[in-house]
């Protein structure tokens, strides 16, 4: 896969996304905003998980595309792997923390949580 | 092919956008698993076949099993009330985001050092990832045990005299 280059030839500019390390970037950083809107603006417990996790696809695709422009995919592979398996972790427990709070409080409203006594 | 690739980058950032606006939580994490399904497509357009096929089995396999699972354990007097506002407001922050985004990123175009290819890996991905990324197996497993044992003891059952 070549690295990505823009050039000029006729005046037709080639360009190879798939490659553009820079490109991607611009993409993981739409991601990591749409997360963060979620987590900004969002009372649902659920939602603000949903949030997380699209900001782990945003890093996700930035590990892929730096190591694909780097020419070092199998290291890149590697630590995607390993993060999916931390992020399955995160959201198993997350998960069961929402169930016992809204076993709890009977609501999954964040803004519930502003007392936490037994 | 490059066509292809710009259709899952945008469908991506679509299914995203859906996830965190859509009101009805099931729709909701629908529509995030169509979005990890794109990004598989776009590993593989990558060729990191093993982290596309990771990321569909695990992130919208798995993981949507979990939030359906969880949804439907907190349906019912869950409703939560969320505001319009953030809702409305959203495409015109995005929009102009994006904006700002692309001047920063097109100021810094010229002066950010170019990302050189390096010396093309040798091996197989096994050999890599069993051999040269070691340690990040032994803390996968910790991690995993730590996940376990989490949940085990948030759904313990309760003595009855406490």
């Amino acid at each position: 896969m070549e690295f990505g280059i823009l050039t000029k030839e006729s005046g037709v500019i080639l360009v190879n996304l798939i490659g553009d390390w820079y490109f991607n970037l611009l993409f993981c950083v739409i991601l990591f905003f749409i997360g963060l809107y979620c987590l900004l603006s969002m009372r649902n417990l659920i939602k603000l998980l949903i949030g997380i996790e699209v900001i782990a696809k945003g890093i996700t695709l930035a590990l892929i595309s730096a190591s694909n422009a780097r020419n070092c995919i199998f290291t890149g592979q590697s630590l995607v792997i390993t993060f999916i398996v931390i992020e399955v972790c995160v959201v198993a427990v997350a998960l069961a923390i929402i169930i016992n709070i809204y076993r709890h409080t009977g609501s999954l409203d964040v803004k519930k949580l502003t007392k936490l006594k037994g | 092919m490059q066509e292809l690739y710009l259709i899952s980058l945008c469908a991506l950032v679509i299914f995203s956008i859906l996830a965190i606006l859509l009101k009805d939580l099931l729709k909701a994490a629908l529509s995030l698993m169509a979005a990890s399904v794109f990004l598989a497509v776009i590993f593989f357009f990558m060729k990191a076949y093993y982290a596309g096929v990771f990321e569909v089995s695990v992130v919208a396999g798995l993981i949507t099993v979990l939030f359906v699972s969880t949804i439907g354990l907190t349906k019912g007097e869950a409703d939560v009330f969320e505001s319009k506002l953030p809702t409305i407001i959203f495409p015109l922050f995005f929009i102009w985001f994006i904006i700002i985004d692309i001047l920063i990123m097109w100021v810094l175009l010229s002066k950010f050092p170019p990302l050189h290819k390096g010396i093309p890996e040798t091996g197989s991905f096994g050999e890599v990832f069993w051999q040269k990324r070691t340690f990040d197996l032994v803390a996968q497993i910790g991690i995993i045990f730590a996940g376990v044992f989490s949940v085990l003891a948030l759904f313990r059952k309760k003595d009855k005299n406490g």
